[in-house]
């Protein structure tokens, strides 16, 4: 099976990912990649405690994600590969043309952050991030769970507010 | 590990008092991150400088902003929150725990909570009205039992996160929230058998001898199915039942 959603989203594993796609796409595997967590014992313990025991969770730096997406894609179950930020996804995109679609989950408000959708604020360095993923031929879209409509990119980053 | 610091006594009722707050201003933008600033503002106080000082402000503002969680479990946060800010950790290694234990909270309370302990407790209140309880009786029955529960997880949440600090996957692991659900979902299913045919009992005012057979015979099967629940398909079981009531009704 391949990894079926490549995820933005600041809040990393919670219920929208582990319930929210988790059940409807039957995700067998989750694919954290940050650094930081990957490098941190009480950041992946944590992370470990909200995902449901029938789910695996891996955690990968950037540089380990790409020499393993291969792997993973070839488990058995369907996957979810998520980051914590658009940086890291284009760092990601830029290195896997495999990477053929987008799924901006959530980006919560924070200073210097714009509001473009309910779950979706971005800076000037996440919306170059987007354009730079979107660019490659790459479908970015927002959704925060799969019964929402997804938002294309250009209608993401024409919006002013939520 | 090194134990944290004492808090006076009156920093710590503050805060708990303050925990049944974390919703007061609830939004979109920072979901329940005010509450949590609110929560754990009187141990701020504590911070070099007290209320004046760079520390305490630098704290109050990290934790105003986004923040999700179980509002009874927030308590855990809450309580590491405040050890990591009086130990002076990191800034950034804080704002990467506010971010990281937000899932786990949610899924631990949902489970817990909403899914275990409210049904728990509103089976109870009706196991209360089956057995002739009045309605004020249901209602301290309800209000009574899901009070306890609340603030008994409040307390051990806020205790449980201070102790263990950023470290607070122990605390995450411990019995109360890895099995407790279970063994709710256990007590959940006894009590609702137990209720509701004492509801329909009350509500019909049927005769109680018969009812008493009928009920007999519901928990005679309720237990062997539950002995063959391996060997027994559901639809199978009610293809026999509407067989047997056929059969009674032509003989009848």
């Amino acid at each position: 099976m391949a990894i079926e959603v490549y995820r933005i989203d600041d809040r990393l594993v919670h219920g929208q990912v582990v319930v929210g796609w988790g059940q409807p796409l039957a995700l067998g595997f989750l694919v954290l990649v940050d650094d930081q967590v990957a490098a941190s014992d009480w950041e992946r313990d944590l992370y470990r405690m909200g995902v449901p025991p029938e789910m695996a969770v891996y955690f990968e730096s950037v540089e380990s994600a790409l020499s393993h997406l291969a792997e993973y894609r070839q488990l058995p179950d369907p996957g979810l590969l998520l980051t914590g930020g658009t940086a890291t996804m284009r760092s990601l995109v830029e290195r896997d043309p495999a990477i053929t679609r987008v799924n901006v989950g959530g980006l919560h408000h924070r200073a210097g952050r714009s509001p473009r959708l309910r779950y979706v604020f971005l800076d000037a360095g996440e919306e170059s991030d987007l354009r730079a993923i979107g660019a490659r031929g790459v479908d970015v879209t927002a959704q925060d769970v799969p019964g929402a409509d997804p938002v294309p990119l250009d209608e993401l980053l024409a919006r002013s507010g939520g | 590990m090194t134990p944290p610091r004492s808090l006076p006594p009156g920093t710590w009722l503050h805060v708990f008092a303050r925990l049944f707050a974390v919703q007061g201003s609830y939004n979109y933008e920072a979901m329940i991150g005010n509450g949590i600033a609110y929560a754990a503002e009187p141990a701020f106080r504590l911070l070099p400088g007290g209320r004046d000082g760079e520390a305490y402000r630098a704290a109050m503002a990290r934790h105003s902003r986004y923040f999700n969680a179980h509002p009874y479990l927030a308590a855990l946060a809450v309580g590491a929150l405040v050890r990591a800010e009086l130990e002076g950790e990191q800034p950034d290694r804080v704002e990467r725990f506010r971010t990281a234990c937000c899932g786990p909270l949610g899924a631990a309370g949902d489970r817990l909570v909403w899914a275990g302990w409210l049904p728990f407790c509103s089976a109870l209140a009706l196991l209360a009205y089956g057995l002739g309880a009045s309605a004020a009786g249901v209602l301290f029955v309800f209000v009574g039992t899901y009070n306890v529960g609340h603030v008994a997880l409040r307390a051990w949440g806020l205790r449980a996160g201070y102790r263990e600090g950023l470290k607070v996957a122990s605390a995450l692991a411990s019995p109360v929230l890895r099995t407790g659900p279970l063994h709710v979902a256990r007590a959940l299913a006894a009590v609702a058998g137990a209720a509701l045919p004492l509801v329909l009992l009350r509500l019909s005012g049927a005769p109680l001898r018969p009812f008493g057979l009928a009920l007999g015979a519901a928990a005679l099967l309720a237990v062997a199915l539950t002995r063959w629940q391996a060997r027994v398909d559901g639809w199978r079981v009610g293809v026999a039942l509407l067989l047997l009531f056929f059969l009674y009704s032509v003989v009848r």
